[in-house]
């Protein structure tokens, strides 16, 4: 077994065990926690595949942002000290069903798939070949994509200022 | 003559020839390790007593001045006191967490490291995206600090860790703008990279006014971010008793301690890299003589030089201002450092699209 | 204009920032008036500020004579019932009583140097010593009788 080999499996490892803690946990605040390190599991294995930029925003986006967004959230709206009341068995089932058979077509289908080893050398992942690639207009540019998720991201921005922006009050 | 990158050349070519490749990567790793835990607790060691002596001149006072000569021992018997104090843990405390937290915050410190150019070739990880994986890491400091607030079962922890967080997540913005108008200047993310596009003069000189506006904004930032005077309203002493570590004892403090002077130097470190050439010796242009005469000096004094100039301009912060308010401290983020940030890159991109700076 | 209005506010905040770092980095410079007291060590030449307060004392001349007549002003001026006068009858050169101070006490423990008897003393009998190294092992050690045994009132002070 190489070394590489041993790291993924770690990696795995914290990324499932992790998120079977935050479905398990009892307390809000530990599985947001739990969450959060499944997340950064999964940065380390892009950062393990030598995606680096993918992995960077990987932590920005979600363990800096989103899962300080959900901690903020737990402490501003539930009492995040007490355990959650327990769930009834036959919710707790359905839900395992429907886990389990989610697990199941995935399976199913990476074991159907056939994968094509190639000697390509690897896809260029550098910050360099994806800016051109992404702001490219050629065969294989991303421009008018790119742009398209600029404006969404836009206007996100400025509706989010229109719901916080008070009113003035009237003055009579 | 020596230099670090030597050394390390040295080391790396005796370990190929005595073993494998596999043992080779995993002795260089521990050595990395080893060496990385050392600089932490001389860096610790250095900044605290620096931190003290500094305070003390601001204020006409002297300071610690009875361990070792002139107090310069002190910080090192604070340390044998914090070894050895009990490190407790609150009765209603989310034990787990609670003791969890101060080691992500040095894990995180620890990351933070990697990138940083030390010296000329003197690095741990020259990773591609540079700058970007700082700010990515960075941004889970906060973790650790809402963790070990709401895990020490406190209001004041409580408190301060939600201030701390709201802070972190504001000012990270900034930050990265003033980051951003380094990457648009030298087109790329790598720290090599930006330090080598410094050679024939420090951003700060070349990139005219932008430059400076960034500079500014980038100190503002990053102060706020490592949660320092006159932006400590996570630890605010006069409010909350200490903030997200008022819990915590023993060991387990120094560590956020420890942690927090890390990531100011980590930060200085990165403002030295960004807009006054990291490693790079101070060079004019084309006046080979002068440039020579510089490049005598070796690379690691210019970098831990300079780095050491942006702690002390830290401290000075911390010793002249006092705190903000909460909403002073919003508003001063996004009503004038954030505007002023974006105005200042579009004028860096014209400037960088029309190749005006030198 | 709302744009000049904020540059404005920008640069001034700017300066007035600029200016405190200045008056640090003086002092920071200027490494010369130290106001640390070192102080067990300094015991000897230690001076304190002319204001400052430690203990009531009561001022004797060289006859062992004060100028307390015991008028308990200072007593009735106290906030805390630190001062309380005991007062006996002597007889003077013409054969009459006179009211006079037996026994000055003092509580240094209920103390706050707050000054006010040595206002209200119409005599100038009680002044504030400077001495502050006032830790004993017992409590009632802190209850001092100021005037000295045997004195007598100076003659004149009514």
């Amino acid at each position: 077994m190489k070394g590489e080999t041993i790291i993924f499996y770690m990696l795995a490892a914290m990324t499932l065990v992790s998120a079977l803690l935050a479905v398990s946990s009892r307390q809000l605040f530990r599985s947001a926690v739990y969450l959060l390190f499944s997340l950064i599991g999964i940065a380390g294995i892009y950062f393990w595949l030598h995606y680096e930029f993918v992995a960077a925003v990987q932590i920005v986006v979600y363990a800096g942002g989103i899962a300080v967004l959900i901690i903020f959230s737990i402490f501003l709206t539930q009492k995040s000290g007490e355990e959650l009341p327990k769930q009834n068995s036959t919710r707790l089932m359905f839900s395992a069903l429907a886990a389990l058979a989610g697990f199941g077509l995935t399976i199913l289908q990476v074991f159907n798939y056939t994968f094509i080893g190639t000697k390509d050398a690897a896809v260029d992942a550098t910050v360099m070949a994806i800016g051109t690639r992404m702001l490219g207009m050629g065969k294989e540019g991303f421009a008018l994509p790119f742009e398209v998720v600029s404006m969404l991201l836009l206007a996100a921005m400025i509706g989010c200022i229109v719901i916080a922006m008070r009113s003035k009050p009237e003055t009579t | 003559m020596w230099s670090l990158s030597k050394i390390t050349d040295i080391i790396h070519s005796w370990l190929t020839e005595t073993f494998n490749p596999t043992w080779t990567l995993i002795i260089e790793m521990v050595i990395v390790g080893v060496g990385v835990i050392g600089l932490f607790a001389v860096l610790g060691l250095i900044l605290v007593i620096m931190e003290r002596k500094v305070s003390a001149y601001m204020q006409i006072r002297l300071g610690p001045n009875r361990v070792g000569p002139k107090g310069m021992m002190q910080s090192m018997a604070d340390t044998v006191k914090l070894l050895v104090k009990e490190g407790m843990t609150p009765d209603g405390a989310d034990k787990f967490l609670f003791n969890f937290a101060p080691f992500i915050a040095m894990i995180v410190a620890m990351l933070l490291m990697a990138p940083i150019a030390f010296a000329k070739d003197f690095q741990i990880w020259d990773i591609n995206i540079g700058v970007l994986y700082i700010t990515a890491i960075s941004s889970l400091n906060v973790i650790a600090i809402l963790m070990a607030g709401w895990s020490s079962n406190n209001k004041y922890s409580l408190l301060g860790a939600m201030r701390s967080g709201a802070q972190i997540v504001s000012y990270e913005l900034s930050a990265g703008l003033a980051i951003l108008v380094i990457v648009v200047l030298t087109g790329s993310l790598q720290i090599s990279d930006i330090v080598a596009a410094q050679a024939n003069g420090w951003w700060i000189f070349k990139g005219w006014l932008p430059a400076w506006i960034a500079f500014l904004i980038f100190m503002i930032a990053v102060t706020a971010e490592t949660n320092r005077a006159p932006f400590d309203l996570s630890e605010a002493e006069s409010e909350l008793t200490g903030g997200f570590h008022t819990e915590y004892s023993g060991m387990k403090f120094a560590l956020f301690f420890l942690a927090e002077y890390i990531n100011v130097f980590i930060v200085c470190g990165i403002g030295a890299t960004l807009f006054l050439g990291g490693w790079m010796p101070f060079h004019i242009g084309n006046w080979e003589g002068f440039n020579h005469v510089m490049d005598y000096i070796p690379s690691s004094i210019w970098f831990f030089g300079k780095t050491f100039f942006l702690i002390f301009v830290i401290m000075w912060f911390r010793w002249t201002f006092p705190r903000l308010r909460i909403d002073q401290l919003l508003n001063l983020e996004w009503k004038y450092l954030l505007p002023i940030g974006m105005v200042n890159i579009l004028l860096v991109t014209v400037i960088a699209i029309l190749k005006w700076h030198f | 204009m709302f744009l000049k209005e904020y540059i404005s506010d920008v640069a001034g905040a700017l300066k007035s920032l600029f200016i405190g770092m200045k008056r640090t980095g003086y002092y920071f410079t200027h490494h010369k008036e130290i106001i640390t007291e070192q102080y067990p060590d300094n015991r000897a030449t230690l001076v304190l500020p002319e204001r400052f307060r430690g203990e009531v004392v009561m001022t004797h001349n060289e006859n062992n004579e004060h100028r307390c007549t015991g008028c308990t002003a200072c007593e009735l001026a106290c906030p805390n019932g630190t001062i309380k006068i005991v007062t006996k009858f002597d007889i003077n050169a013409e054969g009459k009583k006179k009211k006079a101070v037996d026994k000055f006490v003092y509580h240094l423990e209920l103390c706050t140097m707050c000054n006010l008897c040595i206002q209200a003393c119409p005599t100038d009998a009680i002044k504030m010593a400077q001495t502050f190294e006032h830790s004993v092992y017992d409590r009632s050690l802190l209850t001092k009788v100021l005037n000295k045994p045997d004195s007598k009132l100076q003659e004149g002070v009514e």
